[in-house]
């Protein structure tokens, strides 16, 4: 967990504390740019780029505030930059090329993109074990015994792993219900 | 146990079973626990060129070298920046340049089989073009770790069955390799064991093998 003294390190560009929240949010922001954009490239590039941007705006960020939801906000706003960059470039001859975003559509997929980074959370919070049960079976759409085959291990020790981590899952992530209903 | 109660997984399990709400929750988060966008791993090497980036820009300042794109006025600048005498950080973005006027593909992507040999496993590739040449992401599952002078290797190879290496690793689930071939002209891939006995070439035992698809 990044703490006091690592936000303030990251507002510095120590390398340590850089790392220290790449590791605690560089895959949800991944999720964030890889829902908006879907291609894994451009994704990469959108999360280097929100880290950059981030570092950049860490002085006027309010340390009393969760780094977080801040991170992702600057995620989607970077990824939805990339998307209209990427559909100009598709469209249109370069010559041509508008600097009117508003001649650009936002992608439905930009709208999820919160949801992507709260599952990518209470997904990382898992056991490995229990995550991987839940990748194969929804993911995959694996069923219990082909997970079991898949990993080497009995059925009930499966059902164990896929009843703890969908029970924590639901606890995390069931007011994203409320908001989307 | 019917086969819905099988498939569905979660409803039931040791301890006892997930009350309505539980249900209804994770009911309605099926699409987003599906989405690859939400699973999908960046490469490990992201994480250094965050940190480079960053540090990169902490010296420059405005940044002294960006580079810019043609049709990107007005647009805050991909920054590429050359390590001075004094530091000896070089970066390099992700981002992918496009020839001038050219429209050659800049990425490309490979779903992996596991052959007679590995049945269980499987993989995808994605390759994308850079200036040091093509960039390889390899996911696998299924592959038990090799070492102790046991490997894996990784190859592209072309219509006339020449096979050129990208790389070696020991296990998966990621791996980032590199190939100064493009896949246009080698668009197998294929990952073979082997062993570290001196000889060079790819050894009999295929273990992955996939062809490549542009995308754009």
């Amino acid at each position: 967990m990044v703490v006091q003294g690592d936000l303030a390190g990251f507002r510095d560009g120590d390398p340590d504390a850089v790392r220290a929240a790449y590791r605690e949010y560089g895959r949800m922001v991944f999720a964030v740019a890889h829902k908006v954009l879907g291609d894994r490239g451009l994704a990469e590039e959108a999360t280097q780029q929100a880290f950059v941007q981030a570092w950049r705006s860490a002085r006027s960020f309010d340390p009393t505030r969760e780094l977080g939801p801040w991170l992702a906000t600057i995620a989607r706003r970077v990824a939805i930059d990339v998307h209209r960059r990427e559909a100009r470039r598709a469209h249109q001859p370069i010559d041509e090329v508008t600097s009117d975003p508003a001649l650009v559509t936002l992608p439905e997929s930009a709208e999820a993109a919160y949801e992507a980074w709260e599952v990518r959370r209470a997904l990382d919070d898992l056991p490995a074990e229990e995550r991987e049960v839940v990748r194969l079976q929804h993911l995959e759409g694996l069923s219990q015994s082909e997970v079991a085959q898949r990993l080497g291990v009995p059925v009930g020790t499966v059902k164990s792993r896929s009843f703890r981590a969908h029970r924590h899952l639901a606890a995390r992530l069931g007011h994203l219900r409320e908001e989307t209903a | 146990m019917s086969a819905d109660d099988d498939r569905i997984g979660y409803l039931a399990g040791e301890g006892g079973e997930l009350d309505s709400t539980e249900r209804a929750d994770l009911d309605a988060l099926r699409a987003l626990l599906a989405d690859p966008a939400v699973w999908a791993e960046p490469d490990p090497g992201l994480e250094d060129q965050v940190v480079a980036a960053i540090a990169a820009e902490r010296t420059s300042g405005s940044s002294s070298a960006t580079h810019r794109r043609r049709g990107d006025r007005g647009r805050r600048p991909w920054i590429t920046v050359a390590a001075g005498a004094a530091a000896v950080l070089v970066v390099v973005g992700i981002a992918v340049s496009r020839a001038t006027g050219g429209s050659s593909p800049q990425r490309f992507a490979a779903t992996l089989t596991g052959t007679a040999l590995a049945p269980s496993a499987s993989g995808s590739a994605t390759l994308t073009r850079t200036d040091a040449g093509w960039r390889i992401v390899l996911h696998t599952t299924g592959l038990p770790r090799l070492d102790n002078g046991s490997y894996y290797q990784a190859w592209l190879k072309n219509g006339a069955g020449i096979l050129v290496s990208t790389g070696t690793f020991n296990q998966g689930p990621t791996v980032t390799l590199w190939a100064g071939v493009s896949p246009v002209e080698f668009p197998t891939v294929t990952v073979t064991e082997q062993l570290a006995n001196g000889k060079p070439t790819p050894s009999d035992t295929r273990v992955l093998v996939g062809q490549v698809d542009e995308r754009r």
